[in-house]
């Protein structure tokens, strides 16, 4: 198998999310002496980006997404060893840890998973701790994994409040510069996100991945 | 309550999976090998379909989806199984006809079929739209002072006193029970203290629900929500509305806001999942009625294409094969003092009025601002009325949803959708009437419809 024969299956195994077969060919590439970098950018970032532009389009759907971050996720372990000392952040790719959660009292995760899906496959290593997450939690988690970014998603209006309670707790605890604060939901729009002290929101997933590819690069 | 308690101990020692593994190996794989297996397909431009062997099709697969998974508990991250038997008997006992409200005030819904001769009836009310306290009730007014409207339900606060609600909080005690408060006063300030309502939509965890537990607040002649989670999921909070509810005797509605684009993949296999929401809802909600909610995965409305088929399949669907009392929420994209909203809401209207659902609306603005009135409720309720007059088909539905689709559709790609105006600026708060520019665009839409033939 010629390595573009390589490159292009990893690249398929990620859109058609099949995990086994991305993390073998991932082995099966970096065995025959591939470029890290480039399994990891033309390979399953690749991948990634197309099934990313396919659900934004409406020709996939969450499940599509979903399996895609299996597969990226696998290859990921693989890879990642062969990675190390490389500049992921290079393209904007990579780089970058994000803790993600909904806040507690509020059990939606569509949208969280969402975006949790399209930072995976853009590159970034996510943390997802899931719903009704209480802020201390999402706060140490951060903390355990050297996060750079605390996302955090709120359908309900009246969860909303507890974003500004995190960003408060961060205050308290003297971590707020430590960290880029992102909030999100159906009923979270800019305005909100200034009054309680928050770096940002976006209004889908595909411009949440390009906000945290600006703010990490402003960082 | 003794077989509810078996149910709810199924979900401490049912099954184990994780909750993604619930989500993609269960509900996902499941939906798609079901969409295969009975070639389930949709098309953009029969929105309203007349293929009575796709209905029953979809509605084979929803069933034998709901006996295969059941339903997940993600407080215990189990499954709780469900036989066969156990889906029939709750199909046979769900309701065919139901009281709600008390007094002159009270309705009767029923089971609607296809063609039903009975029109359906209306819950008027921007269902969980946040509304701030000081416009709360003239908000309420203008839905329920509208003859049309047989039922309420209405928004949820957000602030209280200047105190903001947090969910899970003692705030949201107060907030639930204020917001019932101001429903009892517009009802008797519009001479309907009995009519009955969908309310405590300002409860969210079960802490407003048990605190609105009371004559004062949700009699027993009302009803309340009890959400499925997406998809096919129950948590503790919500089984534990549903243990009060068997205890103080309201009114169960079931709530599965399935996601279209979501877990089921496409309309197809959101429509199944749809189906087999219900059918374990029966069980699991202990459902007297059911929520036809499902919303797009990325427009949210339940007006865009996508989701005005799952709507029509769905109910369909029932009137067929199972016949249940279902009330079809409209959710517009756009809010008040817009055109699109007006055509969103009479494009719905037919729909959920001719495929067998009562209707419930609007939550405006994607119910996600106070950006909603009775106006377009009165719309809703004439141009749903006008469709039964005219003992409208569903070949005829489907023509006047795809006339009425191009009127509004540009707004699913217009950037920070089509809000419109709050509540404030398109009602005079002292008189609770449209203001002229609002009523204007009223009487346009509606000479448009008229003009297009709909019997207004």
């Amino acid at each position: 198998m010629t390595d573009n024969e390589l490159i292009s299956q990893i690249t398929q195994a990620v859109m058609d999310g099949e995990a086994g077969i991305a993390s073998e060919t991932t082995r099966l590439a970096l065995e025959a002496g591939l470029d890290p970098l480039s399994i990891l950018n033309d390979g399953l970032m690749a991948g990634a980006d197309e099934v990313g532009k396919r659900f934004e389009s409406g020709e996939f759907f969450l499940p599509e997404l979903m399996l895609a971050g299996r597969a990226l996720k696998a290859a990921m372990e693989v890879l990642n060893p062969s990675l190390a000392g490389k500049n992921l952040t290079s393209g904007g790719r990579g780089g970058g840890r994000v803790v993600i959660a909904t806040v507690q009292t509020d059990i939606h995760d569509i949208g969280k998973n969402i975006v949790a899906s399209m930072l995976t496959a853009a590159g970034y290593t996510v943390t997802d701790l899931g719903v009704d997450v209480p802020l201390k939690t999402i706060v140490d988690k951060a903390e355990e994994v050297g996060a750079q970014i605390i996302a955090i998603s709120a359908l309900l209006t009246t969860s909303m409040p507890y974003m500004k309670d995190l960003v408060g707790l961060l205050v308290g605890r003297g971590l707020r510069q430590k960290y880029i604060v992102l909030v999100g939901g159906a009923s979270v729009t800019e305005a909100w996100a200034r009054d309680i002290g928050a770096d940002g929101t976006a209004r889908n997933a595909a411009q949440a991945v390009t906000l945290v590819r600006e703010l990490l690069k402003t960082a | 309550m003794s077989d509810f308690l078996e149910i709810l101990e199924r979900s401490n020692n049912g099954e184990y999976i994780t909750e993604e593994n619930w989500d993609l190996e269960k509900v996902a794989a499941t939906a798609r090998r079901l969409v295969k297996k009975y070639r389930l397909e949709w098309d953009r431009t029969q929105v309203v379909t007349d293929d009575p062997s796709l209905v029953d099709a979809i509605y084979q697969a929803g069933y034998e989806m709901a006996v295969e998974l059941g339903a997940y508990c993600r407080s215990t991250e189990r499954i709780i199984a469900l036989s066969q038997a156990e889906i029939d008997q709750g199909i046979s006992h769900t309701p065919q006809t139901l009281v709600m409200g008390e007094g002159k005030d009270f309705r009767t819904l029923y089971a609607r079929r296809l063609g039903d001769q009975r029109p359906p009836l209306f819950f008027g009310g921007p269902p969980g739209n946040p509304i701030p306290q000081p416009i709360f009730l003239p908000n309420v007014v203008s839905y329920v002072q509208e003859p049309l409207i047989d039922l309420a339900t209405c928004g949820t606060l957000t602030e209280v006193d200047g105190f903001p609600v947090r969910t899970g909080h003692p705030m949201e005690i107060v907030a639930t029970r204020r917001e019932l408060q101001v429903v009892h006063a517009a009802l008797n300030q519009v001479g309907r203290p009995g009519m009955g309502m969908l309310g405590a939509q300002s409860s969210v965890s079960e802490l407003g629900n048990l605190a609105a537990s009371h004559p004062r607040y949700l009699r027993p002649c009302d009803s309340h929500v009890v959400p499925m989670l997406n998809e096919l999921k129950m948590d503790n909070r919500n089984f534990s509305r549903v243990v009060n509810s068997l205890d103080y005797g309201m009114i169960n509605a079931s709530l599965p806001c399935v996601i279209v684009g979501g877990l089921g993949g496409g309309p197809p296999g959101s429509a199944v999942v749809n189906v087999a929401s219900f059918l374990v809802a029966n069980i699991t909600c202990r459902a007297h009625y059911h929520l036809l909610h499902p919303i797009h995965v990325r427009h949210v409305a339940t007006s865009t294409r996508e989701v005005l088929w799952v709507i029509s399949v769905v109910g369909q669907a029932f009137s067929r094969n199972a016949p249940s009392i279902i009330v079809a929420d409209i959710y517009p994209k756009s809010g008040t003092g817009t055109l699109e909203l007006l055509y969103e809401t009479a494009a719905n209207a037919i729909v959920n009025a001719v495929t067998a659902s009562h209707l419930e609306g609007c939550g405006s603005a994607d119910g996600r601002l106070p950006n909603c009135s009775g106006l377009e409720a009165r719309l809703m309720a004439e141009v749903a009325l006008a469709s039964h007059r005219m003992h409208m088909t569903l070949q005829e539905a489907n023509q006047w949803v795809l006339k009425l689709l191009p009127l509004y559709e540009h707004i699913f790609s217009q950037e920070g959708g089509n809000p419109g105006l709050p509540f404030d600026q398109v009602y005079d708060l002292s008189s609770v009437q449209p203001l002229k520019s609002w009523q204007q665009m009223y009487e346009q839409v509606k000479g448009e419809l008229r003009r297009m033939g709909l019997a207004l």
